[in-house]
């Protein structure tokens, strides 16, 4: 799946996340996190991002997202949607989506 | 009672828009015109918290003292973000006082750039300006004097052809940048076409696209409302500090040139503040010099951009001749002239139009 345009999904109200999907450059994946419970976990919310985004094939993007501590579930429901509004996708594997 | 929040046409509702302006008033904020819409807040009919968005940039935000910490505000940060996203706008501007920075760090925007004391302009990512910069780094050139040139060539005259050869003379590399912004009577792409034609032959020029980061909507909202002459100073600050915090260091910039304005009091006042925010000021980013040029002159008129299109859109091409270099002319001969609109007239309005329906 590609980025090419981009897209947003989620709120920045208490216990969601907003997040931004934008085309990358260089064959990278930049993901900037900013979360309110960066400190207690960070780490999780990052390696959920990776998984989400690894799931659908996403090698090039620009992903920047506003954590209000939201739960795992949302965090992977708010990055999918943002990723598959940024690739206009038309036809979905909602395997990948699990 | 809930909340309601619901998106506000700025021209299309003045009786909404009065209690905007009461609820920016009670806060010593004042209505923007440039703001296109509002999304406002209702509580039992009262209007709470307002947000406005021009373009790319949300500016005029309110929120009613007894409604604070009930987590409205974030409510309202989203529905401004997605009205902006809603008319395909995702990198986003943000505008406050210093001292509410940390209210909208919570809307996911990141200080750019402060005036102490007056304004701060926020973005909604913490890396983009650092890529710009990055991006702006892989075109520095060797040298101890290295120039920088911000136009808007609108078009390309002899005038800036002066300009920039001057510059270009007294430093080791010249970094000339085009005004992106599709606010003038020519178009970007046209604009730049015909400075990259216009400056080819010079080599120790390196011409760089606009961005939003240099004379754009964002960092200098009056420039594009010339005709008004509103000039506020603390916009030309936020303009002038980006350039010396960011674009100037990413290059090695160490003297911006520029015409002298005897016409435009906007441009004018600009170059006045420039000594002032990029040389003057304390500030953690090195001072630049800034150098201001004689404008060419022939007959005893300076040349400007402004009177080839008064001329240009009267038809007098012959007239034109003696003020631009052949490619502008050729340019100018190949096509017509807008039939409408005065001859300093901009094409802002239909700009901002069509972007309403993408």
């Amino acid at each position: 799946m590609n980025v090419i345009k981009e897209a947003i999904a989620g709120t920045l109200e208490s216990s969601d996340l907003l997040v931004k999907v934008a085309p990358g450059r260089d064959a990278t994946r930049e993901i900037v996190i900013r979360s309110a419970v960066m400190q207690q976990f960070g780490k999780q919310i990052r390696r959920i991002v990776e998984e989400t985004l690894d799931a659908l094939s996403i090698t090039t993007a620009s992903i920047t997202i506003e954590d209000k501590g939201a739960l795992d579930c949302v965090i992977r429901a708010r990055v999918q949607a943002a990723v598959l509004r940024a690739s206009e996708t038309k036809e979905l594997d909602w395997r990948s989506l699990t | 009672m809930n909340p309601t929040f619901y998106t506000v046409q700025a021209k299309d509702a003045p009786a909404e828009m009065a209690d905007v302006r009461n609820l920016l008033a009670t806060y010593d904020l004042e209505l923007d015109d440039q703001i296109e819409a509002f999304v406002v807040c209702r509580r039992e009919g009262r209007l709470v918290a307002c947000a406005g968005l021009d373009h790319a940039t949300i500016k005029c935000v309110a929120v009613a003292q007894d409604v604070r910490g009930e987590s409205l505000s974030l409510k309202l940060g989203t529905e401004v973000v997605n009205l902006a996203a809603a008319k395909g706008r995702f990198h986003l501007f943000l505008y406050s006082a210093p001292r509410n920075m940390p209210f909208f760090r919570g809307w996911g925007f990141y200080p750019l750039v402060e005036v102490p004391q007056q304004v701060v302009l926020m973005e909604n990512s913490p890396t983009a300006i650092e890529t710009y910069c990055d991006r702006l780094r892989e075109q520095r050139r060797p040298g101890n004097a290295i120039g920088g040139i911000v136009l808007n060539a609108n078009p390309f005259t002899l005038g800036h052809r002066y300009l920039v050869e001057q510059a270009a003379r007294a430093c080791d590399w010249l970094h000339v940048f085009v005004v992106k912004e599709d606010a003038s009577l020519f178009s970007y792409e046209d604009r730049f076409a015909l400075v990259a034609a216009g400056v080819k032959d010079i080599d120790n020029v390196v011409l760089h696209p606009g961005s939003d980061y240099i004379i754009s909507r964002a960092t200098f909202p009056a420039y594009f409302l010339k005709d008004q002459a509103i000039v506020d100073r603390s916009w030309t600050a936020i303009d002038l500090l980006l350039f010396r915090e960011y674009i100037a260091p990413a290059l090695g910039i160490t003297h911006r040139f520029v015409g002298t304005e005897p016409f435009d009091a906007v441009t004018r006042a600009y170059n006045a503040d420039m000594q002032r925010w990029l040389h003057g000021v304390a500030s953690a980013a090195p001072s630049i010099t800034v150098v201001e040029i004689e404008r060419l002159s022939i007959d005893g008129a300076p040349i400007s951009a402004s009177r080839v299109r008064s001329l240009w859109t009267q038809h007098e091409l012959a007239s034109i001749k003696a003020l631009v270099p052949a490619t502008t002319w050729q340019f100018l001969a190949n096509r017509d002239p807008p039939v409408t609109g005065s001859p300093e007239h901009r094409s802002l309005e239909p700009t901002s139009r069509e972007v309403e329906h993408s």
